[in-house]
């Protein structure tokens, strides 16, 4: 059988010792050269890469919803929300006479927003148990605009629209990620880690973490009755599996993936508000479908394909403006080309040319490359 | 013992699918359920796995009791972890995935430490999957996923398999290989509900049968009693390739087949 002919998504046993050679080695290039990058990468350009990543573990958890167990969520930017504001009331500051906060510290707080985030997808299981594929897509819109009416109507938690609350930056030990380069006393190879580059480093942290458990996931017991919803709710059900609780479940585990995104997205913004519209913003419909499209670009389902598509929907738009920068000032601004239409054409091309020639994304196109070299050992 | 009392089980408001149907199924024999299409057979299946509202069917009255508990009102999940476990109509496989992610499917509920002597008794027992393992389900033939279906229902480990159709659409020496297997795994302890339109085979391999009627139960009996039953010769049986008599004779000899010791875990 050729591999084309398998469902995105599906996980590829590799066969072959050279193959499973190659997989390692392949993945502890990676591993050195992620680490290496803010030794190289000036500030802004680690940015770019802070921000793939926070698209990437909010991916990561799409995938495993919509690829890996067939149900659509449109609410993923609601959850980025509830995730941004639980951490930023766990974590600010106690006495502030405007804002809410519990003073509590910021590990404590990272880890209560993904726990709130997910209690909130749990506590949606009524209808995520019981609504299927795209019906379930467009109920959880409503999740949007109720995550907009409260951010507005909830200044003290969420952060006035004018102004914003600032999200404690994370530290641990005394150690802490918001230092200038010029005071840092941190130093790799003669290089000071000031605040991009501790951000970075936390960033790849969260997000190999994320990975991580969600490969756990998808190759063990819960991805299986996952798939096996996907596939034939009857069969399912008549194998004993709980399809109500499995939907239900996986649902949850999206809404904290989205949850620790939306940490993520409040610490690289540097400030805690909520949206001007229900359509654009940090946690809009706008947020969901880019969400939607990396996945679907990096093949429905597939991890490493979630990350790749995350590079490129959330990466394009912040790494044209400095490309084009150093090329010429004027392009962009003030046109109606401006780095980021571009970006949204260009993506938006590439899904329609995605779904016409390859419907399982890059992970198909990575799937057909490596092929040949894997069925050679 | 699986006993089926007095079920009466609607569809929606108005489709009155099953009435006081009372019967039972005692551990380690097959029961036979014949009956012409839209009998209710698929019904009385649904209400014993408990899956009638995945069809928005309910049961209105009656009990299913499995070892002396009510399992009418519990999860079809729990009911499978009890061991009674469905082979829906029409196959259902995962055609998605492979045959043995198919079996893995299958196995979800079976601890770890189980589930690879079951699958190695699924290829035992089905030689052709074990060959067509990292093939997709959906490139087998119409009978290979009928033991696909087989199969994945025996990676639960079932005490009750509730078979429903396994000969439809099949070729007569394919119907007589099923017929084989369901005998082969009744003779590992497992006991088995067989709805079959094929009367013949069933009554072959059953230890009892049941016949139902647009909803309510008509005959019941022992195999053989049935066999030579006027009313199921004349209403199931004459319409078959195989004889009248051949059919009778080889119920008759049931207890005598000979015994095939893969199924015995
Ligand atoms: N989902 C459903 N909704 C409404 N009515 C249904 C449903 N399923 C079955 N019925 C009705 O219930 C009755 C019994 O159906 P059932 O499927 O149990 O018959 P069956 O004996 O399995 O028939 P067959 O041999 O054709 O499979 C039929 O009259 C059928 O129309
Ligand atoms: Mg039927």
């Amino acid at each position: 059988m050729s591999d084309s002919n398998r469902a995105a998504g599906d996980m590829v046993p590799g066969d072959g010792r050279w193959w499973r050679i190659g997989r390692v080695a392949g993945a502890a290039l990676l591993i050195v050269v992620l680490l290496a990058l803010p030794l190289y990468l000036p500030g802004e350009w680690l940015k770019v890469g802070t921000w793939m990543m926070t698209g990437a573990v909010g991916a990561l958890g799409l995938t495993l919803l919509t690829g890996q167990a067939g149900q659509l969520s449109l609410a993923h930017g609601f959850f980025l929300l509830v995730g941004a504001v639980s951490y930023a009331v766990l974590s600010g500051p106690a006495g502030d006479p405007t804002y809410i906060g519990f003073g509590l510290p910021p590990v404590v707080g990272l880890l209560g927003a993904v726990l709130i985030s997910g209690l909130a997808g749990a506590a949606f299981a009524p209808v995520s148990g019981r609504l299927r594929g795209i019906y379930l897509g467009v109920a959880s819109l409503a999740l949007v605009f109720l995550g907009f009416w409260l951010g507005r109507a909830l200044p003290a938690v969420a952060g006035s629209t004018s102004s914003g609350r600032l999200p404690q930056p994370f530290s641990i030990f005394g150690l802490s990620v918001d230092v200038s380069r010029q005071l840092s006393s941190l130093s790799v190879f003669g290089v000071p880690l000031g605040r991009d580059e501790r951000t970075w480093y936390l960033y790849l942290l969260l997000t190999a973490i994320a990975y991580l458990l969600a490969q756990g996931a998808v190759s063990g017991r819960p991805g299986r009755a996952w798939r096996a919803v996907r596939d034939n709710e009857t069969a399912a059900t008549v194998l004993g599996v709980s399809v109500v609780r499995v939907k239900a479940g996986v649902f949850a585990i999206s809404s904290a993936y989205a949850g620790l995104a939306g940490v993520m997205t409040a610490w690289w913004t540097g400030i805690m508000k909520p949206d001007e519209s229900e359509v654009a913003g940090s946690y809009g419909v706008t947020v969901s479908i880019a969400f939607l499209a990396m996945i679907v670009v990096g093949g429905l389902g597939s991890l490493p394909g979630a990350v790749l598509g995350a590079a490129l929907v959330f990466g394009l738009p912040v790494a044209l403006p400095l490309l084009t920068q150093s090329a010429s000032a004027d392009i962009g601004s003030g046109t109606a080309f401006s780095p980021i239409v571009i970006t949204n054409f260009a993506y938006g091309a590439l899904i329609v040319l995605i779904i016409l020639f390859e419907p399982s994304g890059m992970a198909g196109l990575g799937r057909r490359l490596l092929g040949p070299a894997r069925a050679r050992t | 013992m699986l006993s089926v009392r007095q079920v009466s089980v609607r569809y929606g408001r108005s489709v009155r699918a099953l009435q006081d149907v009372t019967f039972e199924v005692p551990d380690g024999q097959i029961v036979a359920v014949l009956g012409s299409n839209g009998a209710g057979k698929s019904t009385l299946l649904r209400a014993i796995s408990g899956t009638l509202r995945l069809h928005r069917g309910a049961l209105t009255g009656g009990q299913v009791v499995h070892d002396g508990t009510r399992i009418d009102r519990m999860d079809p999940a729990a009911i499978v972890r009890r061991g009674v476990v469905q082979v829906p109509e029409g196959r259902q496989i995962f055609t998605r995935m492979t045959v043995e992610e198919n079996l893995r499917a299958g196995g979800l509920v079976t601890p770890a430490k189980r589930r690879a002597a079951a699958r190695d008794r699924v290829f035992a027992l089905f030689p052709q999957l074990a060959e067509r393992a990292k093939q997709s389900g959906a490139v087998l033939s119409g009978g290979e996923q009928q033991m696909l279906a087989i199969g994945r229902a025996l990676m639960c480990e079932p005490r009750v398999l509730l078979l429903d159709e396994p000969s439809l659409g099949l070729a007569p020496q394919l119907v007589s290989r099923i017929a084989g297997i369901i005998t082969e795994i009744n003779d590992g302890g497992t006991a088995v509900v067989l709805v079959e339109q094929n009367a013949t085979m069933a009554l072959r391999v059953a230890h009892r049968a049941v016949a139902l009627e647009v909803g309510e139960l008509r005959l019941s009996g022992t195999a053989d009693e049935l066999a030579r039953s006027d009313d199921v010769q004349r209403l199931y049986l004459g319409g078959h390739a195989e004889s009248e008599a051949e059919a009778a004779a080889a119920a008759e000899h049931r207890p005598r087949r000979p015994r095939l010791r893969v199924w015995s875990g």
